[in-house]
This record gives structure tokens, C-alpha cells and sequence, in this order.
């Protein structure tokens, strides 16, 4: 009774259903069953994830790739989230020009990105040759735009904006009222934290951190065009093992299934995080 | 006034960085903090010299091809799961923000290349495959968007409404559904030009020597000509920009005009 009501819908849902699943479920699927054979001799094997465990590079870009999204998300958690807090209280002008700009960097290339923050930190950087002059700092003291700090720093550019269009509607929505009503039934300001202003920002907040965790996981465009493979991350192996000169796919399925397994690790506590903030959670 | 500058200073964070490609772009050099000369040549370059325009007209065949591939799965899709208030529709409607999280693009290029690159479905290399790739990058931004403009209009109760006034369902798609959801269509079409046309990720992993799009050669070019690159760069600025610029006017549509509060 209820399948023939929704005919029409199911038969409307083929070409999306069809989609994903020949393009993103095979393929999925196929990677994580083949990184349990050898590359060479096509027998099965642990191998591959062994390595993930015993090589020396594989655990380093994990340790790396972890401290590396989790630093990138605190920035622009805290960033954000303070743009965030200040966009609400805007005139409408300046808040919707800062909400339009703030979105352009969704839909920019990383390319683009790493362009722009070599020609303002680069060696001969414009921001870094203002403040040699004004300061009379000789040659050799500069922002590193190519260490881990300068990646952050440029990944932020990412990272805030993001944060900033999450933490503007939750801050948006935060009704003044409720803290208020909270007062007047004597509630002490860290009550009034606890139970209400965290439990209301705390959804939000908790997804955007996810967001750009589960993002900064996966990046290395940008890191790949400023320092090539020079900064050992799990993307930029997986990178290395499935398209260049280290061509191993069994070996880069293992590493993305690791990747895979982490993001979503991560996501699962923050989501479990969000559920005990809740009041009487 | 503190606060005035720190809105200056927002503005700055975001506007400084783009203008350094344009800037650069028009410039004959910059090697000190001002730059020197005015020129189009580098643009010149992109439109004169072979591989830089055989990789802008693959760019924009493809990013017309993710959309196109985009529209033919997601808009029936979002009416079907706008209806459906099963289970099942309920979880394929959260899949849209859970699937791209999980699945980073660098996950996505290096299943494609596994399950793509020999016989029968040999599709690596070649421009159909980029065009795959683009799709499935961007079709949670295109499903969402949709989706959310069948549910702002609440289509059933229209629909029923038109019906109960006598419309066939051609009549209903052609003057009930169509143009009240076509905005938010739109909107996520640009979305989805605008990433597929800067997509570098996916695309050097799928693309092999053959199907190079801009961004694949704007790598190139950083390591070798900044000018080059800097020309690469601002016109992918601009796509962007030109993109949003669409999505907010659009956006005015979809409510009833601009906003005011």
C-alpha cells in the first residue's frame, strides 16, 4: 500500500540512487577490499595495514595529520567563533557584506589561496618586506609561510570564514530572553552558562568544529602547491601512494581507511560530546 | 570606533588576499612591496598559449558537465525525498552532510582511480571521468540547496492545491513547481560551477596528462611563471566572485526581495 503511494518518488530517486552508487559506494568499497591485498603478487594480506603501524613515515603523517586539523580547527573554532559573536551586532550593511565575503572562500580553489599568501608571506613577501623595513629587520628574519605555523595561518583563511557563517547563526539565534528568564529565577552566571547560553551554542559550535576537523583531515591542496611533499601528511601520502612516483593503491586504500576511520572517530565524540552538554544529558 | 575598525580590519582579512592575484595579474613585475607597470599580457597569455587554453575550455566543459550531471540526479531526487517520509528518506536526506565529511575528496580521487583505471571502465584520463569527479564533490551542495527550496515553498500543499484546482502535472511543473523552486536551483548550480571550475584535489588524481583543467596548470605555473599563475588565479577569483554575486541576488529572489530587518 504504502511502496505504490510513493511510486512516482522511488522512480524519481533512480538517477541519484544509480549515481552514488556506481561512482562513490563501488568505488568505496572496492578501495577498502583491495588495500587487503598485496600490490605486487595480488595475495591477501595484512600487510598494508601493518605498515600503518610499523613504518616510521605512515606514523608520523598520522601523529601529524592529528595535530595538524586538530590546531587548524582550534584557530578557526576560536576565530570564528568570535567573528561570529560580533556579526549579529552589526548593522545590517556590515553584516551582510561580512556574511558575503566571509562565503566566498568556500568556493575558492586552494590553488588560489596558497598564490596569495606566497605573494603577502613568502620570502620576498609583501607583508614580510613592510615589516622588515619599518622595523629594520635584516633579510633573514621573515614569517615562514612554509612551516607548520604558516600553514595554519593559511588555512585559517579557510577555517574562520567557516566557522564565522556557523557561529553567526547560532549567535543569531540565541535568544536574550532565555538568559534574562534564567536571572530573574536566580540562577548564578555559571548556572546561567551550564544550562543555558552552553547548552543552546553547543549543537552548533560542536558541528562547525566538526566540520572543519573532518575538512582539515582531508586537505592538502594548499599544502601540496606551498611545500610539495615536504610536510608528511596523511592526505598528501595518500596523495603520493594513489597518483605519483610512490604508486601503490592497495597501500593508499589502507591509508584511506585509516583516514576514514579517524574523521570519523573524531566526529562520533564530538557528536557524543553535543549530547551530554545537553541539560540532564 | 574600536568597533568600526575591527570591521575594517574583517573586511581587510578577506579582501587583501584575493586582491593579490588580480593585483599581480595586471602588473608588468612586482619583486618589492608596490608593483610596477600595467599590462595585460598574462592574460593574453592564457587565451594565446595552447595548453593554458586547451585547460580553460576543458575547465569550462567540465564545470557546464558537473552541473548539468548534478541537475539530472538531484533535482528529481530532492522532490522524491522532499515527499517521502519514510525511514529510508529520512536517512538519504542526512546523507548529503554526512557523506562529504567522511569522505574527503583525497577518499574520493583515490577510489575513483582504483575502481576507474583499467578495463571495462577504463574512464581515468579522459574528461568524463573529471566530470564524475566534479559531480560527486559537488552534489551535496546542489542536493542541499534544492532540497531546501522544495521544502521553503512547501511544495505538496501547492501541488495539491493546484490539483484540486484542476492542473495536470504538466501544468503543475510548468507554472506551480518549477518557477518557485528555480531560484534555489540556480543558486546551487553556481555553487557547484564555481568549485568544480577551481577543483585541484580530485582532479590531479583523475585527470592524468590528458584532460588538464586551469587549476591543474596553475600548479604548474607556480612552481614555474608567478605571472602565469597570477593571471590563472585572478580569473578563478573572479568566477568565484561572480558566482556569489549571482547566489545573493538569487537569494533576494528566494525571499521575496532583499532582506530588511
Amino acid at each position: 500500500m504504502k511502496a505504490r503511494r510513493y511510486i512516482t518518488e522511488y522512480l524519481f530517486l533512480l538517477p541519484f540512487l544509480g549515481f552514488l552508487m556506481v561512482f562513490e559506494l563501488y568505488p568505496l568499497v572496492n578501495m577498502a577490499v583491495r588495500s587487503f591485498f598485496d600490490a605486487n603478487s595480488g595475495n591477501f594480506t595484512f600487510q598494508n595495514y601493518i605498515n600503518l603501524f610499523t613504518q616510521p613515515h605512515f606514523r608520523t603523517a598520522i601523529r601529524n595529520s592529528l595535530l595538524f586539523a586538530s590546531a587548524c580547527s582550534l584557530v578557526g573554532g576560536i576565530g570564528g567563533t568570535f567573528v561570529g559573536y560580533i556579526v549579529p551586532r552589526l548593522p545590517a550593511r556590515s553584516r551582510n557584506l561580512l556574511l558575503s565575503l566571509y562565503s566566498l572562500p568556500l568556493t575558492l580553489s586552494g590553488l588560489v589561496v596558497a598564490f596569495a599568501f606566497i605573494v603577502l608571506l613568502g620570502r620576498n613577501g609583501i607583508l614580510n618586506l613592510i615589516v622588515q623595513r619599518a622595523f629594520g629587520l635584516p633579510r633573514d628574519v621573515y614569517f615562514n609561510v612554509y612551516s607548520w605555523l604558516g600553514l595554519v595561518v593559511v588555512y585559517s583563511f579557510y577555517q574562520i570564514p567557516l566557522m564565522t557563517l556557523t557561529m553567526a547563526a547560532v549567535f543569531g539565534n540565541l535568544d536574550r530572553s532565555l538568559v534574562e528568564a534564567a536571572r530573574n529565577l536566580g540562577a548564578r552566571p555559571f548556572q546561567v552558562w551550564r544550562y543555558v547560553i552552553i547548552p543552546v551554542l553547543a549543537p552548533g559550535f560542536l558541528a562547525g568544529m566538526s566540520i572543519q576537523f573532518a575538512g582539515m583531515m582531508g586537505a592538502f591542496g594548499t599544502v601540496l602547491a606551498l611545500v610539495g611533499g615536504a610536510k608528511n601528511l596523511l592526505s598528501v601520502q595518500i596523495y603520493y601512494h594513489a597518483s605519483e612516483s610512490t604508486y601503490n593503491l592497495p597501500q593508499a586504500g589502507a591509508l584511506a581507511v585509516a583516514l576514514i576511520t579517524i574523521t570519523a572517530s573524531v566526529l562520533f565524540l564530538l557528536n557524543r560530546l553535543e549530547r551530554s552538554l545537553r541539560p540532564g544529558g | 570606533m574600536i568597533r568600526r575598525l575591527l570591521v575594517i580590519f574583517l573586511i581587510l582579512y578577506i579582501i587583501v588576499p584575493l586582491l593579490m592575484p588580480i593585483i599581480f595579474s595586471f602588473s608588468v613585475f612586482w619583486q618589492d612591496i608596490l608593483p610596477q607597470g600595467f599590462t595585460l599580457r598574462w592574460y593574453a597569455a592564457i587565451v594565446t598559449r595552447p595548453r593554458n587554453f586547451s585547460a580553460l575550455l576543458s575547465s569550462l566543459i567540465v564545470a557546464t558537465g558537473a552541473v548539468l550531471l548534478n541537475f539530472i540526479i538531484c533535482v528529481p531526487a530532492a522532490y522524491a525525498l522532499n515527499r517521502l517520509e519514510t525511514p529510508a528518506g529520512r536517512m538519504l536526506r542526512s546523507l548529503s552532510n554526512v557523506l562529504p565529511l567522511i569522505f574527503p575528496p583525497v577518499i574520493i580521487g583515490t577510489a575513483l582511480v582504483q575502481a576507474f583505471s583499467r578495463p571495462p571502465l577504463a574512464l581515468t584520463g579522459s574528461l568524463p571521468m573529471v566530470i564524475i569527479a566534479h559531480a560527486l564533490i559537488g552534489f551535496p551542495f546542489m542536493f542541499r540547496n534544492t532540497l531546501a527550496s522544495f521544502r521553503t515553498i512547501d511544495e505538496r500543499t501547492l501541488s495539491e492545491a493546484a490539483a484540486s484546482l484542476g492542473a495536470n502535472l504538466w501544468q503543475r511543473l510548468r507554472y506551480v513547481i518549477v518557477p518557485n523552486v528555480f531560484p534555489g536551483i540556480l543558486a546551487g548550480a553556481l555553487l557547484v560551477f564555481a568549485m568544480s571550475i577551481g577543483e585541484f584535489e580530485v582532479t590531479s588524481m583523475v585527470a592524468g596528462f590528458t584532460a588538464q583543467t586551469l587549476p591543474l596548470q596553475l600548479f604548474q605555473q607556480i612552481r614555474n611563471d608567478m605571472r602565469i599563475a597570477s593571471a590563472i588565479s585572478a580569473f578563478l577569483v573572479y568566477v568565484s566572485v561572480l558566482c556569489f554575486l549571482g547566489m545573493t541576488y538569487l537569494g533576494g529572489r528566494i525571499h521575496g526581495g532583499p532582506e530588511q530587518r
